[in-house]
């Protein structure tokens, strides 16, 4: 950080209650490595009283503060401002797409949260359930221990719902699982959990994907969902052959 | 029989415990939070569940709040809980003449510690100082501040309460004769004022309680207490790491997903309302962070943020004063009936807080009911938006 | 807290909205254009084929106009999205069965250069053949 000052103007989604929705323009003094959420608190805190929008961890561990920034999903407790505007530019700040608005810039993720309860997606998991390095691929083979047991922690998808705002085909199937949802199955895999493949091999599961790989573009966490989606249709393919075999 | 009604400011830790607590005894419960859950000190606490080590030679009250509280949390939400524990590292031989004090004071407070040599410590967590001259583990965790709060959230919830998010508390309600029979409140989302009568109000708004009392003209001794922690964008132990000395800044740095968080200092102010992230606190935990863990020096900055921890007790320098909590019944206090306050403490001991307040207004109402938090599984945190 | 239940989304339009979007995403935008395209080629495609049943002399009087510059940029259209759309769909095919997801867009790339070469193969042979 320096001692660098910019004049940046956030232009705000407001929407209250039924009032039709309508863009306010706030202008800031900012530190360009301040992050967009430490803007919007500001505008809060010394502007307009009546704003609102969703936060709490500030430092990308908790998924609360997604938001629209100049028409892109960010994570926006750690986008710094210098790498979305310029010094007199402007920042675009919208609520999620495909959730209802609660107000301004809040939305209502219940869709995602139902589905994550759906695959029973883990909050925490062991340390060998995900690598800690590189994009979706496959577990480590190496693992440490502690003292014998396995290593818990949180799971990288913090639920934030970036991916099911940028997939283009979110908005119009509204009960398409959606990319967090689908990686959350990928994680657990087909083979030790059977239940989740009815769950995901159906129209509004990972067949509704089109593959635009939006919600890898946007993913704050290293999830992948993108790579996540291919996987389990591969393992879908792979388990549904083995059925017919089993069966016949 | 109608059930009593409890009004909850604030949907922090305290708040949401509060609220868990007193549905499960049978209160109901609205909760009034002017933003969302957690948005405020608890949201962005640094993630440490407490083995309370950290307290055991100058604190002891806390210390013991700590250990006890650690377990419980571990077993009614794991789901919000890396439960991998934490290492105590002696570097310099200053740190070495703390090495005493901490062995006598976790062994009163019965906090579990096991010395190790520097090399075990290395074997166990690489990417330590390899100067260090010893070090002890301690059953220290890290937790998801939404998480653990929603987990509290969705289980009062399922008992009944009632949370109005983004609603201000404007004033508060009185009979005429000055005690508070409830709130009025303005819901943010859809711009619209009501009011909420009940039979008593729970003031659990942390560094803001003096907000709420001075609508009824009382104060209370509270110091917010700022502090800036700073992400780092690489997980470089799987244990929470804590300086072994006294408490000061940066010296503790913990795992958390894929992140290394490190924390943090101590600046006392006036409103808790916005307070920027300085500069120079992010280089000094930087400094010291990489005295216990040199890699976070090449590791990425993923974010940088500011929590206003309330401190009971009028200008004392912040680390001097106590880390446990207090619960005021203003009837008591000032006279004024209706109102209790709840402030202090720390996230580890968020359930106990809810426990002492939630016995003190069932001592106000003559109920005789047992608290059962510490024996009752918490619902998933998802439960909070899915029914 | 009432929750509005209706999604904030344009429906749609959304799908052809480029603003910010990725290598991917343009990928997708071009894949749905190209099968609209398609399909309305398809009942074009049909109605000429009726064209047929009413002998040779309406079959003739088609076939002058599809010799007009207007249509035959419309049937390199045709060939561009044919193309595009085909080689498109191998593509997530392949990445479908877990091959070659990581490099999802290096094959966008391959199959927007395909695409090319073929148009203007076609095109020269077009140009050449009237």
């Amino acid at each position: 950080m320096t001692e660098e000052k910019w004049t940046v103007k956030f232009v705000i989604f407001r929407k209250k209650g039924d009032q039709p929705p309508r863009y306010d323009s706030y202008v800031l003094e900012v530190d360009p490595d301040e992050y967009v959420i430490d803007g919007v608190e500001r505008i809060w805190a010394f502007h307009d009283r009546s704003l609102i929008f969703a936060h709490a961890c500030h430092h990308s561990t908790c998924g609360a503060c997604g938001m629209r920034v100049n028409d892109v999903e960010k994570l926006t407790c750690i986008t710094k401002i210098r790498d979305v505007t310029t010094n007199g530019g402007s920042l675009k700040i919208e609520p999620l797409r495909n959730f209802p608005i609660i107000g301004d810039l809040v939305v209502d993720m219940t869709r995602m949260y139902a589905a994550m309860d759906r695959v029973h997606a883990k909050a925490v998991h062991p340390l060998s359930a995900a690598p800690l390095e590189g994009e979706g691929i496959r577990p480590p083979k190496d693992v440490p221990r502690n003292n014998g047991d396995e290593y818990l922690r949180l799971a990288d998808c913090i639920e934030c719902g970036l991916c099911i705002s940028a997939c283009p085909v979110a908005g119009t199937a509204e009960n398409y699982l959606g990319p967090a949802v689908l990686a959350a199955a990928q994680l657990q895999g087909l083979k030790h959990n059977p239940d989740l493949l009815d769950l995901v091999d159906c129209a509004d599961g990972l067949w509704r994907c089109h593959s635009a790989y939006e919600c890898t573009a946007v993913c704050p966490s290293n999830v992948d969902p993108g790579w996540r989606i291919m996987d389990l249709r591969r393992q879908v393919v792979g388990e549904r052959i083995k059925r017919w075999f089993v069966k016949a | 029989m109608s059930k009593l009604h409890a009004i909850v400011i604030g949907a922090g830790f305290t708040g949401v415990a509060i609220a868990h607590d007193l549905a499960l005894r049978g209160f109901a419960v609205t909760v009034v939070e002017r933003g969302p859950i957690v948005n405020g000190t608890s949201g962005r606490t640094h993630g440490l569940l407490h083995s309370g080590a950290r307290y055991a030679v100058n604190d002891q009250e806390s210390a013991i709040e700590c250990i006890q509280e650690n377990q419980i949390l571990r077993l009614i939400v794991p789901d919000a809980i890396e439960p991998n524990g934490g290492l105590f590292i002696g570097i310099t031989d200053e740190d070495m003449a703390y090495r005493e004090k901490f062995i006598e004071g976790c062994a009163a407070c019965r906090i579990p510690i096991k010395e190790l040599t520097p090399q075990e410590a290395l074997r166990l967590e690489p990417n330590l100082n390899p100067k260090l001259q010893t070090a002890f583990t301690v059953p220290d965790g890290t937790f998801d501040p939404l998480r653990l709060a929603l987990a509290f959230a969705a289980s009062a919830k399922s008992n009944g309460a009632v949370f109005h998010l983004y609603t201000d508390v404007v004033d508060l309600l009185t009979d005429g004769q000055g005690n508070i029979v409830g709130v009025k409140a303005w819901d943010r989302a859809t711009d619209k004022r009501f009011e909420i009568r009940g039979d008593i109000v729970v003031n659990a708004t942390g560094a803001w309680v003096g907000h709420i009392t001075s609508m009824a003209g009382i104060s209370v001794p509270i110091t917010p207490t700022p502090g800036v922690m700073v992400a780092y964008d690489q997980r470089l132990t799987q244990r929470a790491i804590n300086l072994l000395n006294k408490p000061g800044d940066g010296d503790i740095v913990l795992p958390q997903r894929r992140m290394m968080v490190v924390g943090t200092t101590s600046f006392t102010i006036e409103d808790p309302d916005y307070v920027p992230v300085y500069e120079d606190h992010v280089q000094l935990m930087i400094e010291r962070g990489s005295n216990l863990i040199p890699a976070l020096r090449q590791t990425k900055e993923r974010g940088a943020y500011m929590a206003t921890r309330p401190l009971i007790g009028a200008s004392a320098p912040g680390r001097s004063i106590s880390r446990t909590f207090k619960a005021y019944d203003h009837k008591e206090t000032d006279n004024v009936e209706g109102l209790v306050t709840i402030t202090g403490g720390k996230a580890t001991t968020l359930r106990l807080m809810a426990e002492k307040t939630v016995d003190l207004i069932c001592k106000k109402f003559n109920l005789n009911i047992p608290c059962t938090t510490a024996e009752t599984p918490l619902l998933s945190y998802r439960k909070f938006y899915v029914n | 807290m009432d929750t509005p239940k209706k999604p904030n989304t344009r429906g749609i339009l959304d799908w052809f909205d480029p603003r910010g979007r990725n290598v991917g995403g343009w990928g997708f935008i071009i894949n749905r254009l190209s099968a609209i395209g398609l399909t309305v080629y398809l009942y074009l495609h049909l109605y000429m084929l009726g064209k047929l049943a009413q002998g040779p002399e309406a079959f003739d009087a088609f076939i002058e106009t599809a010799k007009q510059p207007a249509i035959m940029f419309g049937e390199m259209l045709v060939i561009i999205a044919g193309l595009y759309h085909g080689l498109n769909g191998l593509r997530i095919a392949l990445n479908s069965f877990g091959i070659a997801v990581p490099a999802q867009r290096q094959l966008l790339y391959g199959v927007v250069g395909i695409t090319l070469i073929g148009t203007v193969v076609f095109g020269v042979r077009m140009l050449t053949a009237h």
